[in-house]
């Protein structure tokens, strides 16, 4: 798929390996789900009558077959479409794997900025950044940094934010 | 004036009338009168009203007395509550815009009431706002003004000088510059709501309400319309024709009703738009926090070249309904108007082929869909009506697919730009490069085969965002820096 280029650059710096841990660990969780879900179907479909016969080899296909995608290969294509970079003046991500966003706020419009740690990022020591503007759509997020990581970037943003803050929201 | 200062007694008549408070007792009391059992009989029905009345008129006494609100120097205090007492402190320089109302029954006593809107930050609730009712309609006005005039704020930097001093409608305000007119309703502009979707809502909820209230009368009172022979062709066709007419003409009452003598002046650094027959509705909306307006053609306006429009406003609550500038005129009107308020960007460009190709895809796909069933079901049991409606939707989504690329479109001028997307409502935004609070550029599989991509203008006002939907992907970086300020151009270089 080297079609064309993509529209904006990249953001300079990658996420830290331990984030495919993360990502394969939550997919491993998904995964689980569809597994009780196909189980379910395999169980109480009846043998027979309409398209039963049909689905009752399809559905787990289909699902073994994302399971390998999920487990296998998301993480990894994951880990290479997130990106992140914070220059003198904005903060820059890019995230998604086959819709892929590219998200940029000047530090000047910061309103506010979280760090949040999910039950599975502390098993891995990572943490979001969270950066809210006055815009309900205008919000950045950095995933999975390196906890440490994560505390002296929102540190650092809501210092410069504190100092160029601009009235005009 | 730092004193706590009540509203008007008279607001206890209003509300004693309208069983404003009483109204939360009732569903209390009504099984209370059904476990003790009204007999009927004229002297319990006498009892009944004076009782609920005295109820009202006590809980309206009460909740005056309870209420009372400060004007100091730097804030507006309103402190209420009955058992509760609730204190609610909103400093002046918070405050984004004041909107007087007079409902009918408050003109008839001289009161007016006061909504002070307070929204801060990125979520905007219907908590962030004051509401002070019941005040004579002098002290209304001259809290209004205090309001919004003791906040230090350069006047706006606009060259035009304030025109001729208009009508001297409002009373009061003596010390307020004269007001520009920017808009007035021309009463022939009803005759374009019949073709909006809003307007046409009003008569058909009207006749829903109908239906409910045929359904809860007793039998005998319903006409008998069983003797009404339905398969005589004229008679469903005068009764769709009457049916044609109320809608129309249900359309036009619904938007004489709300836009009134509608007028929007600027005075000052404050535009303000007044309007309504029964309650007569005054907003007032800061220019300084205006970034943008939009302009929304729905596909009925756009066949009488009539438009619509609003003004993007920082922190404005329930912006939808208070930002409007201009709620239904012809589009000439709305283009002079926007240029007015915004700088114009220039004409739109067009996005590339491969725009037109997605939105045909996307238009024809569900049509293609019914269409494969339409066969599969057609082959399999000769049942051909899917298949007729695959191929009619299938064929309708050609035009609908053409009609959504050519309102695609994006433009940048020196100081403003303006992105417009939309079929059955083609909304067109203009907005100021210092509106744009961040950038979100989406790329889909299939985007990145056909070489575009959405553009997401992130602004503080209005929905949020304004997207400028495949754009040539080539494009975006120069868009992106071209419509807000240089930090976009991390898009662009490396740090």
């Amino acid at each position: 798929m080297t079609t064309a280029p993509p529209p904006v650059r990249e953001p300079a710096w990658s996420l830290p390996r331990s984030a495919i841990g993360l990502w394969v660990v939550e997919s491993v969780i998904d995964v689980l789900f569809v597994g009780l879900g196909v189980g379910a179907l395999l169980i109480f479909a009846p043998d027979d009558g309409g398209p039963f016969p049909v689905l009752r080899w399809v559905v787990p296909l289909v699902a073994v077959l994302y399971a390998a995608v999920a487990i296998g290969v998301r993480p990894w294509f994951k880990h290479r479409v997130y990106r992140w970079e914070v220059t003198g003046d904005a903060v820059y991500t890019r995230t998604g794997w086959a819709t892929q966003t590219w998200t940029l706020v000047p530090i000047s419009r910061i309103q506010t900025v979280d760090v949040t740690r999910g039950l599975l990022q502390q098993v891995f020591g990572l943490a979001t950044v969270a950066v809210l503007t006055a815009s309900s759509q205008g919000t950045v997020r950095i995933w999975h940094l390196e906890h440490g990581m994560a505390q002296r970037v929102a540190d650092d943003l809501a210092t410069r934010a504190e100092r160029v803050r601009d009235a005009a929201t | 004036m730092t004193v706590p200062q009540r509203t008007s007694p008279r607001i206890v008549l209003v509300h004693t009338i309208t069983f404003k408070q009483a109204r939360a007792l009732a569903p209390a009391l009504v099984p209370l009168a059904a476990a003790t059992g009204i007999g009927g009989g004229r002297w319990t029905l006498v009892t009944a009203v004076v009782g609920v009345t005295l109820v009202s008129l006590g809980t309206a006494v009460l909740s005056w007395w309870r209420f009372s609100y400060v004007d100091a120097p730097g804030a507006v205090v309103v402190t209420r509550g009955l058992v509760t007492r609730s204190e609610r402190t909103v400093p002046k320089d918070r405050i984004r815009g004041v909107e007087v109302e007079a409902p009918p029954l408050h003109r008839v006593f001289g009161l007016v009431r006061l909504r002070v809107d307070a929204a801060a930050g990125a979520v905007a609730g219907k908590d962030e706002e004051l509401l002070i009712d019941g005040l004579p309609r002098a002290e209304g006005e001259r809290l209004r003004g205090a309001v919004l005039t003791s906040r230090v704020r350069a006047p706006a930097p606009d060259d035009a000088a304030p025109a001729e001093p208009a009508e001297p409608a409002e009373p009061a305000e003596p010390a307020e510059p004269a007001e520009e007119e920017f808009a007035r309703f021309d009463s022939r502009w009803l005759l374009y709501a019949p073709l909006v979707g809003g307007y046409l809502a009003v008569p058909l909820a009207g006749v829903g309400a109908l239906f409910r209230l045929a359904q809860e009368l007793p039998r005998d009172v319903v006409p008998d319309l069983v003797g009404v022979r339905t398969d005589d062709a004229r008679v469903i066709a005068a009764a769709l024709l009457v049916a044609l007419l109320l809608l129309v003409a249900g359309a036009v009452v619904g938007a004489a009703v709300v836009n009134w003598r509608f007028r929007l002046v600027r005075r000052g650094g404050s535009l303000i738009a007044v309007r309504g027959l029964l309650t007569r509705l005054h907003t007032e909306l800061e220019v300084d926090r205006i970034r943008g307006v939009a302009l929304a053609e729905g596909a009925g306006m756009r066949l009488v070249r009539a438009a619509r429009v609003t003004a993007l406003v920082t922190g404005l609550g329930d912006a939808q309904r208070r930002g409007q500038l201009l709620p239904l005129g012809p589009r000439a009107e709305a283009w002079s108007l926007t240029r007015r308020l915004v700088p114009d960007p220039g004409p739109l460009v067009p996005h590339p082929p491969a725009a037109r190709r997605r939105r045909l895809v996307r238009a024809v796909s569900a049509g293609a869909g019914v269409t494969v069933v339409g066969a599969v079901v057609t082959a399999a049991f000769g049942w051909w009506p899917v298949l007729v409606v695959g191929v009619v939707l299938t064929a309708l989504g050609v035009p609908l697919g053409l009609g959504r690329y050519a309102a695609l479109g994006h433009a940048t001028g020196p100081r403003s730009f303006a992105v417009r997307s939309g079929w059955l409502v083609r909304e067109q935004a203009v907005l100021e490069r210092r509106a744009v609070v961040g950038w979100q550029v989406r790329q889909s599989v299939f985007q990145r085969r056909a070489g575009v991509a959405t553009v997401t203008a992130c602004v503080g006002a209005g929905r949020g965002g304004y997207a400028a939907v495949d754009m040539a992907a080539g494009d975006v970086a120069g868009f992106a820096e071209a419509a807000s300020e240089p930090w976009a151009a991390t898009f662009r270089a490396a740090s």
